[in-house]
Parts: C-alpha cells; sequence; structure tokens
C-alpha cells in the first residue's frame, strides 16, 4: 500500500495518478454520508471516511484492519488536518482525533509514504 | 532566480525573504512590492513602520495591490522583487471594491497570469504565501474557494520557482532546489 497525506488542495490526487498510472474510474472518494467502499485502486479522502466513523459512532482504524486485503495493495489518499487550533466543537474535535489515529496507522503499514506540499513530493517513508 | 517561501504564520517568512532577497540583488534594486490595503490609521501607521524599516535594508517600496504583473514593467527588469504577500493579492483581486460584495470569480485566474508574468519579467522574485491547509475546520463556501484559489497560486509558484520554502519557527526547509 502507498499512503499521500498532505494538505487541503496541495496535489496529492495529481501526485497519485502520475506516479501510479490512475485515472478517475480508478479513484474511489470517501465521504462524509457514505463512508468508504473497497476494491478501489486508490481511495481518496479517507479524512471524510473518518468523519462518518465519528457521525456513526465506528472505528475507523478497526474497520480498516478487518478489510485490510481489500486496500493491501491500493494508494491511500488522506487529507493533514492536524496543524490547526483545537477545534471548538466536539465533533470536530474527534474528527481530527479519528483521521490522525488513522493516519498513523495507515502510515505504519504503507510501504511508502509521500507528503505533498504545493504539488512538490516528500518521500517520508 | 525565483524564490518562493511559504508556511504557518509567525514563522519568520518575511524576515527570511528580505534577507534573500537582499542576497540575490548582490547590491542592484531591490523592490518590496506591498500588497496590503491599508484600511484606517492603525493600518497606515504600521504600512508607515515598515516602510521605514525595509530602507534600511535598502529597498523601495512599489504600492501593488494589484495587477502584480505589471511589478517589473514598473521597477525594470534588472530589480529584485519581494512580493509579501500572494495571500493578500489574491483578497485584493476578489474584491475590489469592498467585502460587502460577491467576490470576483476571475480573480485567481488574474493572479496566476501576473504572477508567471512576473517571473519571467524579473531577474530575481521572491514570494511569500501563507499555510491555510492543514486544519480541521469546515469553513463556508467563500473561505473554501478562497483557499483553493490560493493554492493554485502557491502550486503554480512553486512549479515556476527556481528554490521552494518551508518556514517553521524561523526555520527554513528546502523542498525544491537549493538554497540561494
Amino acid at each position: 500500500m502507498d499512503f499521500i497525506i498532505g494538505g487541503a488542495y496541495q496535489g496529492k490526487l495529481d501526485c497519485a495518478k502520475k506516479r501510479f498510472g490512475l485515472t478517475d474510474s480508478d479513484v474511489f472518494a470517501c465521504t462524509e454520508a457514505d463512508g468508504i467502499a473497497f476494491g478501489a485502486r486508490c481511495i481518496d479522502r479517507l479524512e471524510e471516511f473518518a468523519l462518518w466513523c465519528v457521525k456513526n459512532g465506528r472505528d475507523a482504524v478497526e474497520i480498516m484492519r478487518e478489510n485490510r486485503a481489500a486496500w493491501a495493495d491500493s494508494v491511500l489518499i488522506c487529507e493533514d488536518i492536524f496543524c490547526g487550533v483545537v477545534p471548538l466543537g466536539a465533533d470536530m474535535r474527534a474528527w481530527r482525533e479519528e483521521t490522525g489515529r488513522l493516519a498513523a496507522y495507515l502510515a505504519a503499514e504503507a510501504d511508502t509514504v509521500t507528503r505533498v506540499f504545493c504539488g512538490l513530493e516528500e518521500r517520508l517513508k | 532566480m525565483i524564490v518562493f517561501v511559504s508556511g504557518g504564520a509567525k514563522n519568520g517568512k518575511t524576515a527570511f525573504a528580505e534577507d534573500i532577497a537582499v542576497r540575490l540583488c548582490g547590491g542592484g534594486k531591490r523592490f518590496y512590492v506591498a500588497t496590503m490595503i491599508p484600511y484606517d490609521a492603525e493600518d497606515r501607521a504600521r504600512i508607515a513602520r515598515h516602510i521605514e524599516e525595509r530602507a534600511e535594508k535598502g529597498f523601495e517600496t512599489l504600492e501593488l495591490a494589484r495587477d502584480i504583473g505589471s511589478a517589473a514593467a514598473l521597477g525594470g527588469a534588472d530589480g529584485t522583487y519581494l512580493v509579501d504577500s500572494v495571500t493578500a493579492l489574491l483578497l485584493n483581486e476578489m474584491y475590489p471594491g469592498s467585502f460587502d460584495a460577491e467576490a470576483d470569480p476571475s480573480a485567481a485566474e488574474r493572479c496566476r497570469a501576473g504572477l508567471a508574468r512576473l517571473t519571467r519579467e524579473a531577474k530575481h522574485a521572491v514570494f511569500v504565501s501563507d499555510w491555510l491547509y492543514s486544519d480541521a475546520v469546515r469553513y463556508d463556501a467563500f473561505t473554501e474557494n478562497y483557499r483553493k484559489d490560493l493554492a493554485s497560486l502557491d502550486r503554480l509558484l512553486a512549479e515556476l520557482s527556481d528554490t521552494v520554502i518551508e518556514m517553521t519557527a524561523g526555520i527554513p526547509v528546502v523542498r525544491k532546489g537549493r538554497m540561494p
């Protein structure tokens, strides 16, 4: 699994498409409303999946662990939402926490970890 | 040489960018492209103080809240231009009249064209932007749109720059190229 992380609008998905030769049809984008689906070569917006987990009382890391075989060869993308002020709303705090746990788990499991900054790739692992 | 500097607030981006511009200009003309529009007496006093401080480093101030592409035409192609900040520039182009009006949807495109032109026409240029992309906040549509547009400017500048620097606590981290 290849894990890509970076701030909003920094070119994470472009980086994934270019490096792994992906097209739009290879990419599944998680949403706050519907969570995640497995099977795509690339799963984008994992931070939205984490928010879905918060809203539905689920554990993101546990769900990923249970479905490990389904994403073991995928490209996973998550937004870095960790540098702002502690959010005032309890939901948003829980979201940040859940996304952080998820990102740490995935970075540990990944073969490669890449951070994207202004379209520039930096290999972290 | 074109240098792009980004990073969080209060990390020493401006002071670092000034030093880089001084180093690059090699004693030649250096311009501080002032992008801030003063709205009250407090703003004007702060700007007057900044102009004085920068004069000590040999900068001439070029007041250019909009139309950044014309900077080198005004100051000359052999000059060194410090643009601080891209963040303000985009805001000025989005709201040319007042903040109560609708944002101009072509602002980002105009900024991209102007910034690209300055990178072509200036001998040296240093651009400063702000890192607004890593917090856990659901913004309103206007703010979200602004972040997205600013990121498109940042990414263009990173692509066009010889050197990209991320500032953290006053420490420059080279993300592309080499330290000038």
